[in-house]
Protein backbone atom coordinates (compact mmCIF):
# COMPACT_ATOMS: atom_id res chain seq x y z
CA UNK A 1 0.00 0.00 0.00
CA UNK A 2 1.02 3.20 -1.22
CA UNK A 3 1.24 6.27 1.67
CA UNK A 4 -1.27 8.11 -1.13
CA UNK A 5 -3.94 5.05 -0.31
CA UNK A 6 -4.39 5.87 3.43
CA UNK A 7 -6.95 8.32 4.62
CA UNK A 8 -5.13 11.09 5.78
CA UNK A 9 -8.20 13.09 6.76
CA UNK A 10 -7.88 11.66 10.64
CA UNK A 11 -4.72 13.91 10.48
CA UNK A 12 -5.72 17.16 9.30
CA UNK A 13 -8.45 16.67 12.40
CA UNK A 14 -6.02 15.63 14.99
CA UNK A 15 -3.53 18.69 13.75
CA UNK A 16 -6.89 20.76 13.69
CA UNK A 17 -7.77 20.13 17.22
CA UNK A 18 -4.62 20.20 18.59
CA UNK A 19 -3.60 23.77 16.97
CA UNK A 20 -6.99 24.56 18.36
CA UNK A 21 -6.39 23.46 21.86
CA UNK A 22 -3.11 24.61 21.85
CA UNK A 23 -4.01 28.07 21.06
CA UNK A 24 -7.17 27.98 23.22
CA UNK A 25 -5.64 26.76 26.19
CA UNK A 26 -2.55 29.23 26.33
CA UNK A 27 -4.94 31.83 26.41
CA UNK A 28 -7.42 30.38 29.48
CA UNK A 29 -4.31 28.94 31.76
CA UNK A 30 -1.82 32.19 31.21
CA UNK A 31 -4.34 33.60 33.70
CA UNK A 32 -5.27 30.65 35.61
CA UNK A 33 -1.50 30.08 36.68
CA UNK A 34 -0.53 33.60 37.11
CA UNK A 35 -3.47 33.37 40.22
CA UNK A 36 -2.37 30.28 41.47
CA UNK A 37 1.20 31.33 41.94
CA UNK A 38 1.11 34.62 43.06
CA UNK A 39 -2.40 34.65 44.76
CA UNK A 40 -2.87 34.50 48.64
CA UNK A 41 -5.54 33.00 48.36
CA UNK A 42 -5.52 30.20 51.06
CA UNK A 43 -7.77 27.60 48.71
CA UNK A 44 -5.22 27.64 46.32
CA UNK A 45 -4.35 24.07 46.64
CA UNK A 46 -8.09 22.91 46.44
CA UNK A 47 -8.26 24.85 42.81
CA UNK A 48 -4.66 23.66 42.22
CA UNK A 49 -5.28 19.96 42.23
CA UNK A 50 -8.41 19.93 40.66
CA UNK A 51 -6.76 21.32 37.42
CA UNK A 52 -4.34 18.84 37.96
CA UNK A 53 -7.21 16.16 37.87
CA UNK A 54 -6.87 15.02 34.18
CA UNK A 55 -3.63 13.90 34.69
CA UNK A 56 -4.00 10.94 36.70
CA UNK A 57 -7.88 10.52 36.19
CA UNK A 58 -8.55 6.95 33.32
CA UNK A 59 -9.80 9.02 30.40
CA UNK A 60 -13.03 6.34 31.15
CA UNK A 61 -13.80 8.57 34.43
CA UNK A 62 -13.32 11.89 32.65
CA UNK A 63 -14.73 10.65 29.77
CA UNK A 64 -18.11 9.48 31.61
CA UNK A 65 -18.75 12.76 33.31
CA UNK A 66 -17.98 14.66 30.21
CA UNK A 67 -20.43 12.31 28.49
CA UNK A 68 -23.02 12.98 31.31
CA UNK A 69 -22.50 17.19 30.99
CA UNK A 70 -22.07 17.22 27.49
CA UNK A 71 -25.75 15.27 26.96
CA UNK A 72 -27.90 17.34 24.90
CA UNK A 73 -30.34 17.47 28.13
CA UNK A 74 -26.87 18.16 30.12
CA UNK A 75 -25.80 21.53 32.21
CA UNK A 76 -23.31 21.83 29.38
CA UNK A 77 -24.77 20.36 26.82
CA UNK A 78 -28.22 22.01 27.06
CA UNK A 79 -26.49 25.47 27.06
CA UNK A 80 -25.05 24.78 24.16
CA UNK A 81 -28.32 23.35 22.29
CA UNK A 82 -29.68 26.69 22.84
CA UNK A 83 -27.19 28.39 21.53
CA UNK A 84 -26.25 26.39 18.37
CA UNK A 85 -29.54 24.08 17.96
CA UNK A 86 -26.71 21.72 17.63
CA UNK A 87 -25.68 18.47 19.88
CA UNK A 88 -22.10 19.10 21.26
CA UNK A 89 -21.78 15.33 21.83
CA UNK A 90 -19.81 13.53 18.74
CA UNK A 91 -19.37 17.00 17.08
CA UNK A 92 -15.64 18.68 16.45
CA UNK A 93 -17.16 21.54 18.86
CA UNK A 94 -17.56 18.33 21.78
CA UNK A 95 -13.85 16.99 21.36
CA UNK A 96 -12.58 20.28 21.71
CA UNK A 97 -13.97 21.15 24.73
CA UNK A 98 -12.78 17.56 26.13
CA UNK A 99 -9.31 18.24 25.09
CA UNK A 100 -9.38 21.63 26.51
CA UNK A 101 -10.51 20.38 30.02
CA UNK A 102 -7.78 16.77 29.43
CA UNK A 103 -4.98 18.71 28.73
CA UNK A 104 -5.53 21.77 31.23
CA UNK A 105 -2.82 20.98 33.66
CA UNK A 106 0.03 20.57 31.07
CA UNK A 107 -0.78 24.39 30.05
CA UNK A 108 -0.84 25.34 33.53
CA UNK A 109 2.47 23.47 35.24
CA UNK A 110 4.68 24.78 33.18
CA UNK A 111 3.66 28.23 32.76
CA UNK A 112 3.18 28.14 36.79
CA UNK A 113 6.81 26.93 37.17
CA UNK A 114 8.10 29.72 34.98
CA UNK A 115 5.83 32.48 37.03
CA UNK A 116 7.53 31.34 40.06
CA UNK A 117 10.74 31.73 39.39
CA UNK A 118 10.46 35.06 38.47
CA UNK A 119 12.26 37.25 40.78
CA UNK A 120 9.72 38.93 43.06
CA UNK A 121 11.16 41.75 43.28
CA UNK A 122 10.61 42.80 39.47
CA UNK A 123 6.81 42.35 39.61
CA UNK A 124 6.79 44.70 43.27
CA UNK A 125 9.55 46.80 41.17
CA UNK A 126 7.24 47.29 37.84
CA UNK A 127 3.99 48.06 40.65
CA UNK A 128 5.88 51.04 42.35
CA UNK A 129 6.71 51.97 39.13
CA UNK A 130 3.32 52.55 38.82
CA UNK A 131 1.87 49.38 36.76
CA UNK A 132 -1.45 47.59 37.61
CA UNK A 133 -1.59 43.97 38.13
CA UNK A 134 -3.00 43.34 34.82
CA UNK A 135 0.28 45.32 33.31
CA UNK A 136 2.51 43.84 35.16
CA UNK A 137 1.47 40.64 34.27
CA UNK A 138 1.50 40.91 30.39
CA UNK A 139 4.53 43.63 30.37
CA UNK A 140 6.99 41.75 33.46
CA UNK A 141 5.58 37.95 34.09
CA UNK A 142 5.03 36.88 30.15
CA UNK A 143 7.86 38.31 28.31
CA UNK A 144 9.67 36.99 31.02
CA UNK A 145 8.88 32.87 30.81
CA UNK A 146 8.60 32.93 27.24
CA UNK A 147 10.25 29.29 27.09
CA UNK A 148 7.46 28.20 30.26
CA UNK A 149 4.89 28.95 27.78
CA UNK A 150 6.25 27.22 24.57
CA UNK A 151 6.79 24.41 26.46
CA UNK A 152 2.73 24.52 27.73
CA UNK A 153 2.16 24.62 23.86
CA UNK A 154 3.94 22.20 22.85
CA UNK A 155 3.46 19.65 25.79
CA UNK A 156 -0.38 20.48 25.07
CA UNK A 157 -0.22 20.24 21.53
CA UNK A 158 1.24 16.35 21.26
CA UNK A 159 -0.73 15.46 24.03
CA UNK A 160 -3.96 16.61 22.35
CA UNK A 161 -2.37 14.67 19.19
CA UNK A 162 -2.03 11.64 21.57
CA UNK A 163 -5.63 11.64 23.20
CA UNK A 164 -7.83 8.82 22.79
CA UNK A 165 -9.81 7.35 25.16
CA UNK A 166 -11.85 10.57 25.78
CA UNK A 167 -12.03 11.69 22.66
CA UNK A 168 -14.00 8.34 21.57
CA UNK A 169 -16.06 8.49 24.43
CA UNK A 170 -17.64 11.73 24.06
CA UNK A 171 -16.84 11.85 19.71
CA UNK A 172 -17.73 8.52 19.16
CA UNK A 173 -15.43 7.83 15.66
CA UNK A 174 -17.39 10.40 13.21
CA UNK A 175 -15.59 10.60 10.23
CA UNK A 176 -14.28 13.91 9.37
CA UNK A 177 -15.90 15.29 12.68
CA UNK A 178 -14.21 13.32 15.68
CA UNK A 179 -12.54 10.49 13.93
CA UNK A 180 -8.67 11.48 14.79
CA UNK A 181 -5.60 10.14 14.49
CA UNK A 182 -5.07 7.95 17.27
CA UNK A 183 -8.85 6.37 16.34
CA UNK A 184 -8.30 5.69 13.10
CA UNK A 185 -5.30 3.51 13.72
CA UNK A 186 -7.78 1.80 16.79
CA UNK A 187 -9.93 0.85 13.61
CA UNK A 188 -7.52 0.27 11.15
CA UNK A 189 -6.08 -2.50 14.03
CA UNK A 190 -9.53 -3.78 14.27
CA UNK A 191 -10.19 -4.35 10.46
CA UNK A 192 -6.60 -5.80 9.88
CA UNK A 193 -5.43 -2.77 7.80
CA UNK A 194 -2.45 -3.63 9.83
CA UNK A 195 -0.86 -1.91 6.98
CA UNK A 196 -2.70 1.26 6.88
CA UNK A 197 -1.99 1.56 10.87
CA UNK A 198 1.37 0.74 10.48
CA UNK A 199 1.89 4.31 8.09
CA UNK A 200 -0.36 6.09 10.26
CA UNK A 201 1.46 5.50 13.73
CA UNK A 202 4.90 5.34 11.91
CA UNK A 203 4.25 9.01 10.61
CA UNK A 204 2.25 9.85 14.80
CA UNK A 205 5.64 8.18 15.98
CA UNK A 206 7.97 10.56 13.74
CA UNK A 207 5.67 13.60 14.53
CA UNK A 208 6.00 13.30 18.08
CA UNK A 209 9.42 12.32 18.32
CA UNK A 210 10.50 15.78 16.21
CA UNK A 211 8.55 17.19 18.82
CA UNK A 212 10.45 16.30 21.94
CA UNK A 213 13.70 16.56 20.02
CA UNK A 214 12.44 20.29 19.91
CA UNK A 215 12.10 20.39 23.42
CA UNK A 216 15.53 18.54 24.40
CA UNK A 217 17.01 21.36 22.08
CA UNK A 218 14.83 24.33 23.65
CA UNK A 219 15.93 23.31 26.93
CA UNK A 220 19.74 23.07 26.14
CA UNK A 221 19.44 26.71 25.08
CA UNK A 222 19.36 29.78 28.17
CA UNK A 223 16.59 31.69 27.57
CA UNK A 224 13.94 33.59 29.86
CA UNK A 225 12.42 31.67 32.34
CA UNK A 226 13.83 28.86 32.94
CA UNK B 1 2.78 55.34 26.47
CA UNK B 2 -0.94 55.57 26.53
CA UNK B 3 -1.37 55.05 22.87
CA UNK B 4 1.21 52.09 22.97
CA UNK B 5 -1.33 50.45 25.88
CA UNK B 6 -4.20 51.26 23.52
CA UNK B 7 -2.32 48.87 20.71
CA UNK B 8 -1.66 46.28 22.99
CA UNK B 9 -5.36 46.27 24.06
CA UNK B 10 -6.78 45.81 20.74
CA UNK B 11 -4.15 43.10 19.79
CA UNK B 12 -4.80 41.43 22.72
CA UNK B 13 -8.53 41.51 22.02
CA UNK B 14 -7.69 40.39 18.57
CA UNK B 15 -6.12 37.51 20.05
CA UNK B 16 -9.52 36.47 22.09
CA UNK B 17 -11.57 36.92 19.38
CA UNK B 18 -9.92 34.53 16.85
CA UNK B 19 -9.57 32.24 19.84
CA UNK B 20 -14.37 32.43 20.73
CA UNK B 21 -14.36 31.92 16.63
CA UNK B 22 -12.20 29.10 16.70
CA UNK B 23 -14.60 27.36 19.38
CA UNK B 24 -17.69 27.76 16.87
CA UNK B 25 -18.36 24.11 15.21
CA UNK B 26 -16.86 23.39 12.09
CA UNK B 27 -20.23 21.23 11.38
CA UNK B 28 -22.38 23.86 10.67
CA UNK B 29 -22.09 23.31 7.05
CA UNK B 30 -25.20 21.62 4.99
CA UNK B 31 -24.27 17.96 5.05
CA UNK B 32 -24.43 16.14 2.46
CA UNK B 33 -22.66 12.95 3.07
CA UNK B 34 -24.62 10.25 4.52
CA UNK B 35 -23.16 9.47 7.98
CA UNK B 36 -23.82 5.87 9.06
CA UNK B 37 -23.45 4.01 11.96
CA UNK B 38 -22.39 0.29 11.25
CA UNK B 39 -22.19 -2.66 13.00
CA UNK B 40 -18.53 -4.21 13.09
CA UNK B 41 -20.22 -7.19 12.00
CA UNK B 42 -20.44 -5.83 8.46
CA UNK B 43 -17.65 -3.63 8.10
CA UNK B 44 -16.28 -5.23 4.52
CA UNK B 45 -20.02 -5.33 2.61
CA UNK B 46 -20.70 -2.38 3.91
CA UNK B 47 -17.74 -0.80 2.48
CA UNK B 48 -18.56 -2.63 -0.94
CA UNK B 49 -22.21 -1.22 -0.57
CA UNK B 50 -21.35 2.19 0.08
CA UNK B 51 -18.93 2.17 -2.88
CA UNK B 52 -21.42 0.87 -5.46
CA UNK B 53 -24.30 3.27 -4.13
CA UNK B 54 -21.83 6.10 -4.43
CA UNK B 55 -21.16 5.25 -7.88
CA UNK B 56 -24.63 4.66 -8.95
CA UNK B 57 -26.04 8.22 -6.79
CA UNK B 58 -23.24 10.26 -6.56
CA UNK B 59 -23.84 10.21 -3.01
CA UNK B 60 -20.72 9.77 -0.41
CA UNK B 61 -21.51 7.53 1.99
CA UNK B 62 -19.28 7.35 5.74
CA UNK B 63 -19.24 4.72 8.38
CA UNK B 64 -18.73 4.20 11.73
CA UNK B 65 -17.89 0.81 12.56
CA UNK B 66 -18.36 -0.20 16.14
CA UNK B 67 -20.55 -2.51 18.01
CA UNK B 68 -24.79 -1.98 18.00
CA UNK B 69 -24.32 -1.19 21.92
CA UNK B 70 -22.16 1.06 21.54
CA UNK B 71 -23.86 2.84 18.34
CA UNK B 72 -27.37 2.84 20.67
CA UNK B 73 -25.87 4.78 22.87
CA UNK B 74 -24.47 7.37 20.71
CA UNK B 75 -27.75 7.55 18.69
CA UNK B 76 -30.11 8.00 22.59
CA UNK B 77 -26.97 10.95 23.05
CA UNK B 78 -27.67 12.62 19.66
CA UNK B 79 -25.08 11.20 17.40
CA UNK B 80 -25.35 12.59 14.47
CA UNK B 81 -25.82 9.19 11.91
CA UNK B 82 -28.27 9.40 9.33
CA UNK B 83 -28.75 5.41 9.41
CA UNK B 84 -28.09 2.94 11.96
CA UNK B 85 -27.33 -0.92 10.60
CA UNK B 86 -27.26 -2.99 13.62
CA UNK B 87 -26.61 -6.29 14.34
CA UNK B 88 -29.60 -6.98 16.32
CA UNK B 89 -33.59 -6.06 16.02
CA UNK B 90 -34.00 -5.39 19.19
CA UNK B 91 -31.94 -2.03 19.71
CA UNK B 92 -33.79 -0.42 16.11
CA UNK B 93 -37.05 -1.71 17.30
CA UNK B 94 -36.71 0.06 20.53
CA UNK B 95 -35.10 3.73 18.29
CA UNK B 96 -38.03 3.11 16.77
CA UNK B 97 -40.41 2.81 19.69
CA UNK B 98 -38.80 6.15 21.36
CA UNK B 99 -39.58 7.91 18.22
CA UNK B 100 -35.63 8.31 17.31
CA UNK B 101 -35.93 5.91 14.11
CA UNK B 102 -38.48 5.27 11.60
CA UNK B 103 -40.04 1.88 11.23
CA UNK B 104 -37.07 -0.92 11.06
CA UNK B 105 -36.56 -3.54 8.50
CA UNK B 106 -34.23 -6.19 7.82
CA UNK B 107 -31.06 -6.03 5.93
CA UNK B 108 -28.91 -8.90 6.21
CA UNK B 109 -28.63 -12.50 7.71
CA UNK B 110 -25.62 -13.31 9.72
CA UNK B 111 -23.77 -16.41 11.41
CA UNK B 112 -21.41 -17.09 13.83
CA UNK B 113 -18.30 -19.47 13.66
CA UNK B 114 -15.16 -20.48 15.89
CA UNK B 115 -12.44 -19.33 14.10
CA UNK B 116 -8.99 -19.70 14.32
CA UNK B 117 -5.56 -21.06 12.86
CA UNK B 118 -4.90 -23.71 15.08
CA UNK B 119 -4.39 -27.23 13.58
CA UNK B 120 -5.97 -29.32 16.34
CA UNK B 121 -9.07 -27.47 14.95
CA UNK B 122 -9.39 -29.29 11.91
CA UNK B 123 -9.57 -32.59 13.74
CA UNK B 124 -13.97 -32.29 13.98
CA UNK B 125 -16.19 -30.82 12.27
CA UNK B 126 -17.91 -29.61 15.40
CA UNK B 127 -17.64 -26.31 17.40
CA UNK B 128 -18.58 -28.46 20.67
CA UNK B 129 -15.53 -30.78 20.56
CA UNK B 130 -13.37 -28.46 19.16
CA UNK B 131 -14.18 -26.07 22.21
CA UNK B 132 -12.79 -29.45 24.16
CA UNK B 133 -9.42 -29.38 22.89
CA UNK B 134 -6.46 -28.74 25.58
CA UNK B 135 -4.55 -26.67 22.71
CA UNK B 136 -7.52 -24.09 22.98
CA UNK B 137 -6.59 -22.09 26.22
CA UNK B 138 -7.67 -18.78 24.92
CA UNK B 139 -10.92 -17.60 23.03
CA UNK B 140 -12.24 -14.61 22.17
CA UNK B 141 -15.85 -13.63 22.26
CA UNK B 142 -17.31 -10.66 22.03
CA UNK B 143 -18.88 -9.01 24.57
CA UNK B 144 -22.37 -10.17 25.28
CA UNK B 145 -23.50 -6.73 26.78
CA UNK B 146 -23.19 -4.45 23.82
CA UNK B 147 -22.83 -7.04 20.66
CA UNK B 148 -25.69 -8.84 19.63
CA UNK B 149 -23.18 -11.41 18.07
CA UNK B 150 -21.65 -12.10 22.03
CA UNK B 151 -24.85 -12.34 23.08
CA UNK B 152 -25.84 -14.69 20.83
CA UNK B 153 -22.08 -17.04 21.51
CA UNK B 154 -23.52 -16.40 24.92
CA UNK B 155 -26.47 -18.14 24.08
CA UNK B 156 -25.23 -21.12 22.33
CA UNK B 157 -22.53 -21.93 25.09
CA UNK B 158 -25.64 -21.86 27.75
CA UNK B 159 -27.81 -24.05 25.14
CA UNK B 160 -24.78 -26.73 25.05
CA UNK B 161 -24.01 -25.77 28.93
CA UNK B 162 -20.55 -24.82 28.67
CA UNK B 163 -20.73 -21.07 29.40
CA UNK B 164 -19.94 -21.31 32.93
CA UNK B 165 -17.23 -23.58 32.09
CA UNK B 166 -15.26 -21.60 29.43
CA UNK B 167 -15.36 -18.68 31.65
CA UNK B 168 -11.94 -18.95 32.57
CA UNK B 169 -10.47 -19.41 28.66
CA UNK B 170 -12.85 -16.16 27.54
CA UNK B 171 -11.34 -13.36 26.13
CA UNK B 172 -14.12 -10.55 26.22
CA UNK B 173 -13.78 -8.20 22.98
CA UNK B 174 -15.27 -5.06 22.46
CA UNK B 175 -16.86 -5.95 18.75
CA UNK B 176 -17.22 -9.21 17.05
CA UNK B 177 -14.49 -7.48 14.56
CA UNK B 178 -11.98 -7.32 17.43
CA UNK B 179 -12.87 -11.04 17.83
CA UNK B 180 -11.32 -12.22 14.97
CA UNK B 181 -8.46 -9.22 15.21
CA UNK B 182 -7.29 -11.16 18.40
CA UNK B 183 -7.96 -14.69 16.36
CA UNK B 184 -5.95 -13.63 13.11
CA UNK B 185 -3.02 -11.88 15.35
CA UNK B 186 -3.02 -15.17 17.39
CA UNK B 187 -2.98 -13.48 20.92
CA UNK B 188 -5.94 -15.98 21.21
CA UNK B 189 -6.23 -19.74 20.21
CA UNK B 190 -9.61 -19.07 18.39
CA UNK B 191 -12.12 -16.72 18.07
CA UNK B 192 -16.37 -16.37 18.16
CA UNK B 193 -16.82 -14.34 15.12
CA UNK B 194 -18.93 -12.92 12.20
CA UNK B 195 -19.37 -16.03 9.15
CA UNK B 196 -18.33 -12.76 6.93
CA UNK B 197 -14.89 -12.29 8.44
CA UNK B 198 -13.82 -15.99 6.39
CA UNK B 199 -14.63 -14.08 3.10
CA UNK B 200 -11.58 -12.37 3.48
CA UNK B 201 -7.48 -13.47 2.49
CA UNK B 202 -6.82 -13.76 6.37
CA UNK B 203 -10.08 -15.44 6.72
CA UNK B 204 -9.45 -18.13 4.21
CA UNK B 205 -5.98 -19.31 5.86
CA UNK B 206 -7.85 -20.48 9.21
CA UNK B 207 -10.15 -23.34 10.11
CA UNK B 208 -14.01 -22.13 10.95
CA UNK B 209 -16.50 -24.23 12.15
CA UNK B 210 -20.53 -22.84 12.04
CA UNK B 211 -21.87 -22.39 15.63
CA UNK B 212 -25.01 -24.13 14.59
CA UNK B 213 -26.79 -23.91 18.07
CA UNK B 214 -27.14 -20.02 17.48
CA UNK B 215 -29.80 -18.85 15.35
CA UNK B 216 -29.31 -17.25 12.46
CA UNK B 217 -28.66 -13.08 13.93
CA UNK B 218 -31.28 -11.08 12.01
CA UNK B 219 -30.01 -7.43 11.61
CA UNK B 220 -32.23 -4.62 11.43
CA UNK B 221 -31.61 -1.25 10.23
CA UNK B 222 -33.01 2.44 10.65
CA UNK B 223 -33.71 5.60 9.00
CA UNK B 224 -32.89 8.22 12.16
CA UNK B 225 -35.14 10.62 12.62
CA UNK B 226 -32.92 13.38 13.35
CA UNK B 227 -31.34 13.11 9.65
CA UNK B 228 -31.73 16.25 7.60
CA UNK B 229 -31.03 14.39 4.59
CA UNK B 230 -34.05 12.05 4.39
CA UNK B 231 -34.44 11.30 1.08
CA UNK B 232 -30.86 10.33 0.43
CA UNK B 233 -30.90 8.24 3.92
CA UNK B 234 -34.13 6.59 2.21
CA UNK B 235 -32.09 6.15 -1.20
CA UNK B 236 -29.80 4.24 1.02
CA UNK B 237 -32.18 2.25 2.65
CA UNK B 238 -34.11 0.92 -0.82
CA UNK B 239 -30.52 0.27 -2.24
CA UNK B 240 -29.65 -1.88 0.99
CA UNK B 241 -32.51 -4.26 0.32
CA UNK B 242 -32.23 -4.16 -3.63
CA UNK B 243 -31.16 -7.14 -5.23
CA UNK B 244 -27.99 -5.18 -6.36
CA UNK B 245 -27.44 -5.02 -2.66
CA UNK B 246 -28.54 -8.65 -2.02
CA UNK B 247 -25.38 -10.13 -4.45
CA UNK B 248 -22.73 -8.19 -2.58
CA UNK B 249 -23.83 -9.25 0.92
CA UNK B 250 -23.82 -12.86 -0.52
CA UNK B 251 -20.56 -12.51 -1.77
CA UNK B 252 -19.59 -11.85 2.14
CA UNK B 253 -21.92 -14.61 3.33
CA UNK B 254 -25.13 -13.10 4.42
CA UNK B 255 -27.86 -13.96 3.34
Amino acid sequence: MAIGEVDWTPFCLSGKLAIMTTAILLILAAPLAYFLTFSRFRAKFLCSAAINLPLVLPPTVLGFYLLIVMKPDGFIGSIWGWFSNASLLFSFSGILFASLIYSLPFAVTPMQTAFAKIDIRHIESAKVLGLSSTAAFFRVVLPNSLNGIFAAAILIFVHTLGEFGVILMVGGSIPGRTKVSSIAIYEAVEALRYKEAGIMSLALLLICYVVLITINLLNRKNGYGT
Amino acid sequence: MVKNDAFKGKHRFSIFAVGLMLLFPAGLFAAERLTVGVAANFILPFKALAQTFGRKHSIPVEATFTSSGNLYGQIINGAPYDLFLSADRERPEKLFQNRLAEKPFVYARGKIVLWGLNKDLYSTDKWEKALMLPSLKKISIANPDTTPYGFATMKALQTIGQWPVVQNRLIFAQTIAQSFQYAHIGSVDAGFCAYSSIFTDEGNRGRHLLIYHAPDIIQAACILKRTKIHNRAEAFAEFLISPEAERIKQTYGYR
